[in-house]
């Protein structure tokens, strides 16, 4: 059904997940939000790596921009929530379009280095600037769940509804631009950006172009993360965060957008997981502290080992191969 | 290409969103305050376990778990033994928050305690939405005045006195000590910063030199460079530093090197010696001849019984490792802890606890040498320093060899000398 109609089965999948939030506790509402979250953050990172060939290590600098952008909008001008994530949006985006200007400029290492100095150096910007809060940082409060919802409607069941919301319409936009006339210039420019020129293609205004998108749905994230945490403060933002949502893209695989689900509940449920196992097994407390890094790092050398391109890819590559047999 | 994607995504997706979400659903809450049985109370913790600000903050879990296991060993409160479920939230208020839940809504605790850091603090607090559910949290390991006020955060306990209070009682001591010198001041421009500035101000305390540095920024070697040449233009005589362990680490081997003397003053924040050891052994003597500031009890003072109890306690359950003062800082929480959940009574639930520590809280036993704020309009703990100077060691040894105790509040009090004499310690530190 997805292959002739996406859109239905988009919506079937939000469906699915609305059932599925009124039937499991609250704990995992929270990690499916957190999830959600994830899946946007790592699309960004899709997006501009796997399809424009740009690598950002500061994605964790858009998301606060898009955070903190999300509290002013709500604090100073009392902005109404759907309008504060369109600000977060656009504030990441326009972020991003300057970013991208100057990383047009540069690729390979070189745009590695300058986002990820920029995943260093953004997030304490805020500390020089008392209307951001300094360390503590601002509340980001979106409100009580509509009345309507029921007295018992928790909070966090609202959150994953506006989170898993915002996902399911950023993934769907997501795909049909990658379907576009842009997605495959993007491609193009990845392949091989000589060719793309000769072929017609502005290399370096479709560059930019992937850049602002990758912002503005890294704001977007941005703004849903500091929805959840109820604040923003430049801790929520360190460089940790734009290293695993890296390391998210690699374990969805960053050619494609079919696998972005993987990385984000890998990011989830590894900690959990350890932590399950970990509580069975009387072991030391420094086991358990660091176990959840080394399965992440594990997890990643394997998949760059064995399945380069992500396990969706990976699929797709040996189904061809054996079509062709 | 994409078609065969597109099926892939939405079958992956659901497969693991379903595998993800019911992995382990759990049974449905009992009537009563969740994390207390007839045998039993669960409480939870979230500490920088990891990361770059664990070093000395990591040991205050294993130190309230020393205590609670000597009081379980002892027969528990009201016949209850204590478990304390520790989480590592990487000193990332995103973690924090995502760990706070774990023990909200996993391991059902009945009560958080000793959450670390004002940013952590305040987002588990929103977002968890504390006050709305009655959840305790107790003794927050935090000087953000913020914490005391009961109108915010009506569940929350802090144990440290205020940042402004204790800029209130190091200005009167600047004042009386160097009534002449050239006073310098570093801070850290944020809200720590900014109450230690109200409180100087409050105290009629003027610098000649002030510095602030970005939080972070101490870390870069330039930084500490740059304000012992400040100082040293300046010529300060007196440079106080109201800052974190990092940046009194960068300031005193900064000044080692440039060859510049002059006498530092340092807030109880950032003079631990632990934490400079993590950095460089080598850096501790550098804090000798220091003034430093401090409530509880020295951990090298062997004459106190609460330190000896606890030194005696700690020593077995955690052998390997140096009693310190992050150590007095955890099992003071937990000994403050077990009093609370004691006068909360057998029948224990969440309201009975906060209720317990408003109403009673002010006379708790405690190892401080300061008295306790707890009322129902305020929520403070510590309400005042005692001034010492460190030794070579890096231990902080009191002024005139005896505890001298300045109290005061968050807000226009004066600061005086307490005649607060601290009560005996219960019976093998038992709380009856």
């Amino acid at each position: 059904m997805l292959k002739k109609h996406p859109l239905a089965g988009f919506s079937l999948f939000g469906i699915i997940l609305f059932i599925l939030s009124n039937r499991v506790d609250e704990l995992r509402v929270f990690q499916g939000a957190t999830v959600a979250i994830y899946v946007i953050a790592i699309a960004s990172i899709i997006l501009l790596t796997g399809y424009s060939g740009q690598v950002s290590l500061g994605q964790g600098a858009l998301l606060a921009i898009g955070g903190y952008a999300a509290a002013l909008a709500r604090n100073h001008w009392g902005a109404p929530v759907w309008l504060t994530f369109c600000i977060a949006v656009l504030a990441a985006a326009l972020g991003g379009y300057l970013l991208g200007i100057a990383a047009a400029r540069l690729s390979g290492p070189y745009l590695a280095g300058t986002t990820l100095a920029l995943a260093i150096g953004l997030p304490s910007i805020a500390n020089q600037f008392s209307i951001f809060g300094g360390e503590q940082g601002l509340l980001f409060d979106i409100g009580a769940p509509p009345a309507s919802l029921g007295e018992n409607f928790s909070q966090y069941k609202w959150y994953f509804w506006i989170a898993a919301l915002a996902a399911l319409i950023a993934i769907y936009w997501l795909r049909n631009v990658m379907n576009s006339r842009y997605g495959r210039s993007w491609k193009a420019v990845r392949g091989n950006d000589v060719a793309a020129e000769l072929a017609g293609i502005n290399v370096g205004r479709n560059k930019v172009l992937a850049f602002t998108i990758s912002a503005g749905l890294a704001g977007l994230a941005g703004a849903l993360l500091a929805m959840t945490i109820s604040t923003v403060s430049p801790g929520a933002f360190p460089l940790a965060l734009s290293f695993s949502l890296a390391t998210g893209a690699v374990l969805s695989g960053v050619t494609t957008l079919g696998g972005v689900m993987i990385g984000a509940v890998t990011l989830v449920a590894i900690p959990e997981i350890v932590d399950t196992v970990v509580s069975r097994f009387e072991s030391s407390e420094s086991v358990a502290n660091n176990l959840p890094g080394l399965l992440v790092s594990t997890l990643l050398i394997l998949t760059v080992l064995f399945v380069p391109n992500g396990p969706v890819e990976q699929l797709r590559t040996r189904r061809e191969h054996r079509a062709k047999k | 290409m994409i078609r065969i994607n597109r099926r892939k995504l939405a079958l992956t997706s659901a497969v693991l969103a379903v595998a993800a979400m019911t992995a382990s659903s759990l049974p449905a809450q009992a009537a009563s305050d969740p994390g207390v049985t007839a045998s039993s109370i669960k409480l939870g913790i979230t500490v920088p376990m990891t990361g770059i600000a664990s070093p000395g903050y990591n040991k205050i879990p294993g130190a309230m778990k020393a205590y609670f296991d000597y009081v379980n060993a002892n027969g528990g409160v009201n016949g209850r033994k204590i478990t304390l479920v520790i989480k590592d939230d990487q000193y990332i208020p995103t973690t924090a928050v995502a760990k706070a839940n774990e023990l909200i809504l996993k391991d059902k605790v009945f009560a958080l305690v000793g959450t670390l850091g004002t940013a952590s603090t305040k987002a588990i607090s929103a977002s968890t939405q504390l006050a709305k559910r009655g959840i305790p949290s107790l003794f927050v390991n935090t000087g953000f005045s913020g914490f005391a006020d009961p109108k915010g955060y009506p569940t929350t306990f802090s144990i440290l006195p205020s940042y402004q209070m204790e800029a209130k009682i190091m200005g009167k001591f600047l004042k009386e000590k160097y009534p002449d010198k050239k006073l310098a001041l570093i801070y850290q421009d944020d809200d720590f910063g900014r109450d230690a500035l109200a409180g100087f101000k409050q105290a009629g305390v003027t610098f000649g030199t002030y510095i602030p540095y970005a939080s972070g920024s101490q870390a870069l070697p330039a930084t500490g460079a740059g304000w012992i040449s400040k100082l040293k233009a300046s010529g300060a005589e007196v440079t106080v530093l109201f800052g974190v362990t990092s940046a009194s680490t960068a300031a005193l081997a900064n000044a080692y090197a440039a060859q510049f003397k002059t006498q530092w003053v340092l807030g109880s924040v950032g003079g631990d010696a632990t934490t400079i050891a993590a950095t460089n052994k080598a850096y501790v003597p550098l804090l000798y001849g220091a003034k430093g500031f401090s409530f509880a009890p020295a951990p090298t003072d062997a004459t106190d019984e609460y330190i000896k109890l606890f030194q005696s306690i700690y020593s077995a359950a955690q052998p390997t490792q140096t009693f310190d003062n992050n150590v007095v800082a955890g099992m003071s929480n937990a000994f403050l802890a077990v009093q609370a959940l004691k006068a909360a009574g057998a029948d224990l639930t969440r309201d009975g606890l906060i209720k317990a520590v408003e109403t009673k809280g002010a006379t708790f036993a405690s190892p401080f040498l300061t008295p306790l704020g707890y009322s129902a309009t305020s929520h403070v703990g510590a309400t005042g320093y005692w001034i010492g100077t460190y030794d070579p060691t890096g231990a902080l040894k009191p002024d005139g060899g005896k505890y001298t105790v300045y109290t005061t509040d968050s807000g226009n009090g004066p600061v005086v000398e307490s005649t607060y004499k601290r009560p005996a310690m219960p019976a093998k530190g038992l709380p009856n």
